[in-house]
């Protein structure tokens, strides 16, 4: 009777194991609305800070800097000296120069004033996700 | 007399053994509390402070020993989360490694910790000490694991309500997606209370459309505009058949008044270039490019029947009036040029000739259709006047982020299972999860459907308190009275600009102050022939064929009404002295790159040369000062001025086009 009786509880335990042992390795459940925004990052290869900054890009700079920043937006004819291609650009690389040029604009740089200030504008977050779209110009898409 | 011997031997044991089992559990939780993993992580940031700060600042930091927590008894949360994130307000540990790491950006400057917590925007568990308990990721029987910054969108928004959140974009986007769509027609949305969405009125359509296009329509709405705000039924033969029988005799309502054109003399030349003139596209698309107020019209000629076009554009608000067209003052010669036009030139080459209007029916058919129209709650969009309203179709929405995941259905999706998952799905296809659905389908990219998502998952059942909740009040619809009011409607002014926050958002600015912004004789001769102020934009104001009468009292209106007093009592004696040095800022401050003055400067801003004659001193000064006020978002850098200095350009500017000033421009350039 007991021998009976152990072999049930035996089995009650062992049983849930033994089938979770057998059963063939299972596919991870996806996560498709994850999958979605991050194939979206994908595509502009930026990250979620860098695709904040993409969008006060589109915002405030590309009537002169272009949609992809090469410097050829619709207002740079006219101006002298035109808007750098910011994709080679050597100056992205440093943060504090992009930072300083967006807060205090061109004339803070001591250059001609065609790039205006913008830190009175854009909140301190604000500029830091610009600065971080602006180092990423220069990155290989993928 | 039993003389009772001791304890039995057994018992002994029993205690020997228990207090054993008592001494080894206390040792146990003493050594389990010892090595628990914070303390662990709170030695290594001790030994990671001592690299980077001298001990002169170690001497100054506060001590880190013990559990930390933030508590936040009227949000109900208490967060442990900086026992181990020892460094998260702390900006010399910017590059630290994880756990120890700053907080990015200066996030924890608006939402400071001893308000908003963690888990308020990050999830979790906060009340967990180590890793795994905090749900740092994903995990059994945890509903609201810690959100990777891909979603955390949604719970910016459980605190800004409106539709246009600050630096959150993709939860903005979702919001506006929700508005466009109009998903709150047929589900109870919390937070989209008082919009209403409107499809076309329906009471004359069997008049309005060609049926074989009504056909395709029912059955594809997309293969006809690509981007159709009705979504797709995806309605049987039958049903198709039925509804657009139904539709097709819906002729009652609406007279046809385009007897006696002669269609013959239609001049198509001069509809192209009424077309032009009238500014069409700063509403409407063909072939991609132009506005999205109204409907694109690259295959009008496919759709709509030519009594009615005529008709509609000759009196838009008789035919249909909810329209946001306005109503042109054009002669019937010139209705039926713009027709002829429309319907030559933006038709497929295969569209047949008209058929006449209430061909013969089947009552059969019309009843089927007529309960198709009911069932599918096509009213929820479409107004009937023969059908009523019957409430929403769809279910509500309130409290959906909040839904338990495992009550949810997911099909043979092997989705982790989770609300956002659910929802991401149906949105995509609302049939997706393995159940039928009457909802239709609309067909977003996947990018659009997950932006829906977090607009919903920030719909949450415990509302907060409302200290938390930042939301605009609903603005007041504007509707004025009088010879104005008549002249707005006609005119629909309120579908392209604002008042008290009210309106398209079309317009440069809004008309709250707008008396005090423009010259009223600037307005009376702009509104008789409207011509572009800023050189880019492609959204112009039409050019409505108005009577001066009628811009007359629109200039009159805004000059008595539309004023701010600040501006109003602008002194505009302005100093020789301050007209030179305003020249000087103007040039110093770099604004030519990008307004026009004569024939030098940039396009991005408006052209300069008659700012005189059209702004007012009060304005450009105040909106010199702070652009941002009047505009949000606009281009127009706020540069800091000292008062001076916005006195100075103000002088310069408002020198620009006067009789008296023109001098000055001469100089300028």
């Amino acid at each position: 009777m007991t021998s009976i009786r152990r072999l049930a509880a035996a089995s009650v335990v062992l049983l849930p194991l033994i089938s979770g042992c057998g059963r063939a390795p299972e596919k991870p459940p996806s996560d498709p609305l994850l999958d979605a925004i991050r194939a979206e990052e994908r595509e502009g290869n930026l990250s979620y800070v860098e695709s904040q900054g993409r969008h006060l890009f589109v915002q405030y700079c590309v009537t002169c800097h272009g949609d992809e920043a090469k410097g050829d937006g619709q207002n740079a004819s006219n101006l002298t000296p035109p808007p750098p291609d910011m994709t080679v650009s050597k100056n992205m690389q440093d943060a504090a120069y992009v930072r300083k040029m967006i807060v205090e604009g061109s004339a803070g740089m001591g250059r001609a004033a065609l790039s205006p200030p913008w830190g009175r504008t854009l909140s301190q977050q604000q500029v830091d996700d610009l600065v971080a779209y602006c180092q990423s110009l220069g990155r290989k898409k993928r | 007399m039993e003389v009772k011997t001791p304890a039995p031997m057994r018992l002994h044991v029993i205690f020997a053994c228990l207090g054993i089992a008592f001494l080894s559990i206390f040792s146990w939780v003493l050594f389990h509390e010892e090595t628990a993993d914070w303390r662990t992580t709170q030695a290594a940031f001790e030994r990671l402070e001592a690299t980077i700060k001298n001990p002169h600042q170690i001497a100054q930091a506060p001590g880190v020993a013990g559990l930390r927590q933030i508590w936040l008894p009227d949000l109900g949360r208490t967060d442990r989360c900086e026992t181990c994130h020892l460094g998260i307000d702390d900006p010399s540990f910017a590059n630290a490694p994880t756990p120890f790491k700053a907080h990015p950006g200066t996030w924890l400057t608006t939402h400071p910790r001893d308000r908003f917590g963690c888990t308020t925007c990050h999830d979790g568990q906060g009340d967990a000490t180590d890793y795994q308990h905090a749900a740092h990721q994903p995990q059994p029987f945890v509903a609201r694991p810690m959100r990777p910054p891909e979603t955390i969108e949604a719970n910016c928004g459980t605190c800004h309500r409106s539709l246009d959140p600050p630096e959150a974009p993709r939860l903005a986007q979702g919001r506006r997606l929700i508005v466009e769509s109009g998903c709150f027609s047929c589900h109870e949305i919390p937070g989209f209370e008082g919009l209403t969405f409107l499809g076309p009125a329906l009471d004359g359509i069997g008049y309005k459309v060609r049926p074989e296009w009504l056909g395709a329509w029912l059955k594809d709405p997309k293969s006809y505009l690509s981007k159709s705000k009705m979504g797709n039924f995806r309605l049987s033969a039958d049903e198709i058949a039925g509804l657009q029988g139904f539709l097709l005799s819906q002729v009652a309502q609406m007279p046809i008044d385009s007897a006696g054109v002669d269609w013959k003399k239609a001049d198509t030349a001069n509809g192209r270039a009424l077309f032009g003139e009238l500014r069409c596209v700063s509403c409407h698309a063909v072939n991609g490019r132009g506005g999205t107020t109204g409907p694109e019209l690259t295959r009008i000629g496919d759709k709509v029947r030519r009594d009615w076009l005529f008709s509609f554009l000759k009196d838009p608000h008789r035919v249909q009036p909810d329209t946001p067209m306005l109503q042109y003052r054009l002669t019937g010669d010139q209705v039926r040029d713009v027709s002829a036009f429309l319907l030559e030139e933006y038709r497929s080459s295969d569209a047949g000739s008209e058929s006449s209007p209430g061909a013969r029916l089947d009552a059969r058919l019309v009843d089927a259709g007529r309960a198709v129209f009911e069932r599918r709650g096509c009213v929820s969009c479409h107004r009937l006047p023969s059908i009523k309203a019957s409430g929403r179709v769809g279910p509500s929405l309130a409290g959906i982020g909040d839904r338990d995941p495992d009550a949810l259905t997911y099909g043979q999706n092997t989705v982790r299972r989770t609300t956002e998952n659910y929802l991401f799905l149906k949105m995509l296809h609302p049939e997706a999860l393995g159940q039928a659905s009457t909802m239709p389908t609309f067909a977003f990219t996947p990018a659009d459907a997950a932006k829906i998502t977090l607009a919903l998952l920030s719909i949450r059942k415990n509302d907060l308190p409302a200290s938390y909740v930042l939301r605009p009040p609903a603005p007041a619809p504007y509707r004025p009275a009088g010879r104005f009011g008549e002249l707005v409607t006609r005119y629909r002014c309120m579908s392209c600009h604002t008042v008290g926050g009210f309106g398209g958002n079309l317009s440069t600015v809004p008309l709250d102050v707008i008396g005090s912004q423009l010259t009223r004789d600037y307005v009376a001769t702009y509104l008789l022939n409207p011509g572009a102020v800023r050189v880019s934009i492609e959204e112009r104001m039409p050019v409505f064929h108005m009577l001066p009468a009628e811009a007359s009292t629109i200039a009159d209106y805004f000059a008595t009404v539309f004023l701010d007093d600040g501006m109003e009592r602008y002194d505009a004696n302005f100093t020789p002295a301050e007209l030179r040095r305003g020249q000087e800022l103007y040039a110093q401050l770099g604004c030519p790159a990008c307004h026009q003055l004569g024939t030098r400067g940039g396009y991005v801003g408006p052209e300069l040369s008659m700012t005189g004659a059209r702004l007012k001193p009060g304005w450009i000064a105040a909106w010199l000062t702070s652009p941002g006020k009047y505009k949000p978002g606009t281009l127009q850098p706020d540069y800091g001025l000292s008062s001076a200095d916005v006195r100075a350009l103000t002088a310069y500017l408002s020198g620009l086009g006067q009789r008296a000033g023109g001098n000055t421009t001469a100089r300028a350039q």
